[in-house]
């Protein structure tokens, strides 16, 4: 009976009780299914969706279906479900480091009925970043449903977004790099290793439902030592087309956000300028998955200045379907554009050195992709681990390398954070484990605050502020009012030395007139690294902590170091 | 083991806010199971050495026994004894008799407490004025086990001890402390009774030692009632 009342609560149960690795295991797979459930839900509708519009495709007004789309899916996430645009995973990355990754029961769903709205009509989105969001939120709920504690359920975060991505591209590698490297940002084998099985468990699941396929197969290529070589320029290429892309998107969103109008119809607006371009070139339209096929068979023939434009169309597209509000990732953007840059690429060489034999096509497709998704991501083990799964290419394994190394160096030069991370770092809110900001943000004003202090009156006499001084270890004494309790003042012994050994003024002298009023306190709510600032700034030792004008205790640098790194430790070396 | 949450805040001597969160966290071996905190003592005591943090669950039964209190000049003088008629012709000579009365010592220890002595009196003289000494040690001893005593001796002769203001020593108080807090504390209290002539004066009629003793904690209470404020 009370193991049938406990069950909800597995980590109390003896045996998980020493080590939860075990439960942990067992849960991640759970998480797996389920997010790789979810993402193959999204998948399945999303090809219903795209047949379904497709045949108002001829029509002449078909331009203006992305626009309903966009602004049907922002109407949705607005009104309905009440969560903010985008694509979710900076929300991910913050609550996995700031709220132990707590994510609302309802974000395991929103992103996959609002991206599925916005791609399915024909923005140009991918549904990744929406799968991992509500792989996410299904991971986060399940350890919420069996009370598990924070570092639990930031594992289970991370094992639903790898089962997500591991099932919507049949990639358990890349699911798993993805989620430790972009997710979670902390390479530890308590969660590498139920990452690990959820990754399986959600490639699993969606090779039963689907079959085991490799998504962008293609065909072997004769790889000789100039086409490695002729890797580099593309490698520089896509780190190009990476910036572009994310300035764009950037100033798209800021464009669109300068317009007053509602965001249902900023979204119409940006769904219908997609839905023209894609008019001249359908390419754009949607998450693209199909275009990239074709570029990988090599048997995408159009011309150089053509592609050259499907590329840019791309990078336009994209960004006037996510900035200005509609619902989605740019995985598959990034995987279109990669594409589009290696063909690009390809026919440049072409046209510059018509009589070398380049390889395939595809071969720089493929590496455009890497270089890409590298670039966009600032993650080159995930590009790597993707480009090889999703297109059962190990023979490119080495100019895929280069490719995804080149593009995230040069693109980590010259935009510092990437695509997922800049408004978290601009924010400040990018605190990954291990990081002085991560346990700066974990203390507590509260937690470092010395509370053992002698509080003063304002009318006191020195002489009987002497008697005091006998019997405090301390050098700071805060000065209250008589009536009101209120903070005054501090009184630093340092600053009043020189007169505590001349007795003549033991009874003149009241600590009204001595204090230092002019002090910098402390709220108990305040932000520890903003605290810390302060006391650099203004090269303060100490600080009261003051709420509701009533002194509460003393902050000072030695009981912060002490508790920081007790903190660092306990963080550190898990 | 059950603890309540403050119980293993206060053995693991940190802020109960630090180790509620590391809890919720799953940072710590503890496990919360409705209102109780769940933990293994031996686990938790080796995760506290692996991240260098100290852990003294609370001991059951008695508990242990605190610092003792400061001693007072009352209790301390009373150890020590009171001495009449200390004859010697200067300080060394007048040390080793007094020395030799001091009977809560063994000779190996009277013998090394006057080196110590005369150690110190060659770096300053410990005569204070009025005509009184305190020669203590500069450390003290390391070979006795003893507790903090004042031994009282009144000289049959006053003699020349270099005192400050050059005035003749006629009686004495030998201070030996097991800790330099004692040490500062009968040092200060002793200070205070000497600085007082009245107290000087009634030294100079050589009070039996009951007499001497009624008078110490005369000014101890008026001492303990400056202290409190």
């Amino acid at each position: 009976m009370r193991i049938f009342k406990s069950w909800r609560y597995p980590a109390s149960w003896k045996f998980f009780r020493l080590d939860d690795r075990l439960l942990l295991m067992l849960m991640a797979v759970i998480v797996g299914l389920c997010s790789g459930l979810a993402a193959l839900a999204l998948n399945r509708s999303l090809i219903a969706m795209f047949d379904w519009v497709h045949q108002y495709h001829h029509i002449w007004w078909s331009f203006v279906l992305p626009a309903i789309g966009a602004a049907l899916s922002s109407l949705f996430l607005e009104k309905i479900v009440v969560e903010g645009a985008g694509h979710g995973v900076p929300e991910v990355i913050y609550s996995v480091s700031r709220y132990g990754g707590l994510l609302r029961f309802r974000s395991s769903y929103s992103r996959l009925i609002s991206s599925c709205l916005t791609i399915g009509s024909g923005g140009s989105a991918g549904p990744e970043a929406p799968v991992v969001m509500s792989g996410a939120a299904i991971g986060s709920n399940i350890a919420k449903y069996f009370s598990l504690n924070d570092r639990q359920r930031v594992t289970l975060v991370g094992c639903g977004a790898a089962g997500a991505i591991s099932s919507i591209f049949n990639a358990p590698i890349a699911g798993m790099v993805f989620s430790i490297e972009v997710i979670l940002g902390e390479w530890k084998s308590v969660n590498i290793i139920p990452i690990a099985i959820a990754s399986v468990a959600g490639a699993e699941i969606s090779r039963i439902l689907q079959g085991n396929q490799i998504i962008f197969s293609h065909l072997q290529f004769n790889i000789n030592l100039l086409d490695i070589f002729s890797c580099l320029g593309l490698a520089i290429l896509t780190a190009v087309a990476s910036i572009m892309l994310t300035r764009m998107l950037r100033s798209m969103y800021g464009i669109s956000n300068k317009i007053s109008a509602p965001i249902w119809v900023r979204a119409a607006a940006g769904g219908c300028a997609v839905g023209i371009i894609g008019l001249f070139l359908p390419v754009v339209l949607g998450e693209g998955y199909h275009a990239v096929q074709t570029m990988i068979g090599g048997t995408f023939s159009q011309g150089l200045a053509l592609v050259a434009l499907a590329s840019l169309a791309k990078i336009v597209a994209t960004s006037l379907t996510l900035g200005w509000g509609g619902s989605g990732g740019i995985f598959a953007p990034c995987l279109v554009i990669g594409s589009l840059v290696g063909l690009t690429y390809h026919q440049c060489l072409i046209l510059f050195w018509p009589s070398i034999s380049w390889v395939n096509e595809g071969y720089f497709a493929l590496l455009g992709m890497a270089g890409l998704i590298s670039g966009m991501l600032q993650a080159p083990l995930t590009g790597i681990f993707l480009i090889v799964e999703i297109t059962g290419g190990y023979e490119v394994i080495l100019p895929l390398i280069i490719v995804s190394a080149i593009s995230t160096s040069l693109c980590h030069y010259i935009e510092p954070a990437s695509f997922y991370l800049k408004e978290l770092v601009e924010r400040g809110h990018l605190l990954r484990p291990g990081t002085d900001a991560r346990v700066l943000s974990d203390l507590d004003v509260r937690e470092v605050i010395e509370e053992n202090c002698i509080t003063l009156k304002q009318n006191m006499l020195l002489r009987d502020f002497i008697n005091i001084i006998k019997i405090s270890p301390r050098n700071y004494f805060p000065v209250e009012d008589e009536k009101t309790d209120n903070f005054l003042g501090i009184i630093h012994l340092d600053d009043i030395r020189p007169y505590l050994f001349n007795p003549d003024m033991y009874d003149v002298v009241i600590l009204g007139q001595i204090m230092d009023t002019q002090v910098d306190v402390v709220h108990p709510d305040d932000d520890l690294s903003e605290v810390l600032r302060k006391m650099d700034t203004h090269h303060l030792f100490s600080m009261p902590v003051v709420s509701n004008n009533k002194f509460i205790g003393l902050i000072s640098k030695a009981s912060i170091l002490d508790q920081y790194r007790k903190e660092l430790v306990v963080q550190t070396s898990q | 083991m059950k603890l309540t949450i403050h119980e293993i805040a206060q053995s693991l001597y940190l802020p109960l806010g630090t180790v509620r969160r590391w809890i919720r966290q799953g940072r710590i071996p503890i496990h919360k199971n409705g209102s109780d905190f769940v933990f293994n003592e031996a686990i938790l005591s080796k995760w506290a050495s692996a991240h260098n943090l100290a852990f003294a669950p609370p001991k059951k039964g008695p508990e242990k026994q605190q610092d003792p209190e400061l001693e007072n000049l009352f209790s301390a003088i009373k150890r020590g004894g009171v001495f009449y008629d200390v004859k010697g012709d200067d300080v060394a000579s007048t040390l080793k008799v007094a020395v030799e009365n001091i009977n809560v010592l063994n000779n190996h220890s009277k013998e090394n407490l006057y080196q110590r002595l005369l150690e110190r009196e060659n770096l300053t003289s410990t005569g204070i004025g009025k005509g009184v000494a305190i020669p203590h040690p500069r450390s003290f001893l390391s070979d006795a086990d003893y507790r903090p005593f004042i031994t009282t001796c009144f000289l049959e002769k006053p003699i020349e001890f270099a005192a400050l203001d050059n005035k003749p020593v006629f009686v004495m108080f030998i201070l030996l402390c097991p800790s330099v807090k004692s040490h500062l504390h009968l040092l200060s209290r002793l200070a205070f009774c000497i600085r007082d002539d009245s107290f000087v004066d009634f030294l100079k009629t050589f009070p039996s030692s009951d007499k001497l003793l009624l008078k110490i904690a005369d000014f101890e209470e008026q001492l303990d009632r400056t202290d409190q404020y």
